[in-house]
């Protein structure tokens, strides 16, 4: 593991409020092979590159059972702005199971 | 001062010039690379002559495809080594890339005949009652006649990633960049195809088909199935490979046809249809060069290159090497074919080749059974890139067909 101060990342270090946020730090770390993962962080400023992200996608898919739009992680790529979109695709997603 | 690394050589300087100078004084010739924020020393050599081309090329126990196959990653590492056919080295390489080539090797261009025919006759549409058209924006929707059917993607989305495609090949362009310059174009390109793919390689691998994304999901490597970053960027490899360079050939070859008056000889002549096409890929040489860099120290043509040098295989500059081809700057489509490296060589040699000279086959007999004879109306623009060689905007206006005779 790599220590994030060694990558000299823009944003001030910020823990992460919930449980989604907290597993989204936790595979981001695995996959990054850095320790902490701050919510701000850019993914791409970690190491991540687009090869990576796509490998990540699955992991996130797996561990939070909810499928978030690809270009989330690609174009947003902070755990606030991929927490906000789980809670988003959560709730369409009992919204429909509730429509059924 | 040469620069083989200033786009700017490549759309408004004379390269082959400067390659011929090369190849006779300096034929591995050491190219600083000197930019803003770029490491002393940061360089490489440029190899411009048949053989030595041939060999980088071809040579994998001495150049490795794993740091980097374009100038734009020289320095940088390629975060798809190991992980892209491109950019994996054999034994490796040669086990991903079997049964990518037998699904390839499957499809026939012949089984989307139709289809790419079909692609082929709308784009050239706009000019075929004898309007003014640019030959090549037409020519830019072709590819994706080609590559679209087999990745299985919609029709609706070729226009953007025609676009996107753009971004992440000819990223020095000012016609492909978006705010922010270079760096930024070529990350948000990346990012938004990237993205595009991961969004189809999710979709195809819970309702997988026929096309070679489900091809990818479902091969077996090493006793395990590619992850999905392996496949997502296999596929943008194969959208590259085919999307950025195939316009260029009949581009480039109508271009010169149509400046020495030559294109009417051709046209009458289907026999020649198939050498033809070989002298286009020649002349054009779209991909215009792949990096390697040496494992260990090494000799090129009598000058030593240390390990872990990056040497750069100019493919433009072998295809015009007088040693193999007479006479290289004449468009000779009498030329005898099958020594080009357009599609590369070795083990890296061109995946979709046979499909993107079916293709070729179709686009120059449509072009010659609509068009009797076409005439430049401005000065070609060509490509701002070091990697894509190729003209951006071609004003044309060619003289319909009579159509009276059988299709040739």
């Amino acid at each position: 593991m790599m220590e994030r101060e060694v990558l000299g990342v823009a944003s001030p270090y910020a823990a992460p409020r919930t449980d989604v946020e907290a597993t989204l730090a936790r595979l981001w770390s695995a996959k990054l092979g850095v320790q902490p993962v701050g919510i701000h962080d850019d993914f791409f400023e970690l190491g991540g590159d687009s090869l990576l992200a796509a490998d990540l996608q699955l992991d996130i898919d797996t561990a939070l059972g909810v499928e978030i739009p690809t270009w989330t992680l690609f174009l947003s790529p902070t755990i606030a702005e991929l927490a906000e979109a789980v809670a988003e695709q959560a709730g369409a997603g009992r919204a429909a199971v509730g429509s059924t | 001062m040469i620069d083989l690394a200033d786009p700017l050589l490549y759309a408004d300087g004379d390269p082959y010039a400067v390659w011929r100078s090369l190849r006779t004084h300096s034929p591995v010739h050491w190219q600083p690379v000197e930019r803003p924020g770029s490491p002393p020393g940061l360089g490489f050599w440029a190899v411009t002559r048949y053989p030595e081309v041939d060999r980088v090329l071809g040579d994998h126990a001495c150049f490795t495809s794993e740091r980097g196959t374009l100038l734009n990653l020289l320095g940088k590492g390629d975060p798809a080594a190991g992980r892209q056919l491109a950019a994996t080295d054999p034994p490796r390489h040669d086990r991903m890339r079997a049964p990518l080539q037998r699904a390839m090797g499957a499809r026939s261009a012949r089984a989307y005949a139709g289809q790419i025919r079909a692609g082929i006759k709308d784009l050239l549409r706009p000019g075929a009652t004898g309007e003014p058209f640019d030959l090549a924006a037409a020519m830019g929707r072709l590819p994706l006649a080609l590559i679209g059917p087999l990745l299985d993607l919609p029709a609706a989305d070729w226009p953007d990633l025609a676009r996107l495609t753009a971004m992440c090949a000819a990223e020095d362009d000012p016609d492909y960049q978006v705010g922010g310059g270079v760096a930024d174009t070529l990350a948000r390109g990346h990012r938004e195809l990237f993205a595009y793919l991961a969004d189809l390689v999710r979709h195809r691998a819970r309702s997988p088909g026929d096309d070679l994304v489900s091809v990818l999901l479902g091969m077996r490597f090493e006793g395990a199935r590619l992850p999905p970053g392996a496949v997502v960027s296999n596929c943008y490899s194969l959208l590259l490979g085919a999307s950025v360079t195939l316009p260029h050939v009949p581009t480039a070859a109508v271009a010169e046809l149509a400046r020495t008056g030559r294109y009417a000889d051709w046209a009458a002549r289907p026999d020649l249809l198939a050498c033809g096409v070989e002298e286009a890929l020649r002349w054009s040489s779209p991909a215009s060069h792949f990096m390697r860099h040496a494992r260990c120290p090494v000799r090129l043509a009598g000058v030593p290159i240390a390990a872990g040098d990056a040497v750069v295989a100019w493919l433009g500059a072998a295809n015009r090497d007088p040693t193999v081809f007479t006479d290289p700057d004449t468009f000779d489509v009498r030329r005898p074919p099958g020594r080009h490296l357009a599609f590369g060589s070795g083990r890296h040699y061109c995946i979709g080749a046979h499909l993107a000279r079916a293709t070729l086959r179709l686009v120059f007999t449509e072009l010659f059974g609509t068009f009797e004879s076409v005439t430049l109306l401005a000065e070609p623009v060509r490509v701002r890139s070091t990697f894509l060689a190729g003209i951006k905007r071609l004003p044309v206006v060619g003289t319909p067909a009579a159509r009276a005779g059988a299709p040739c």
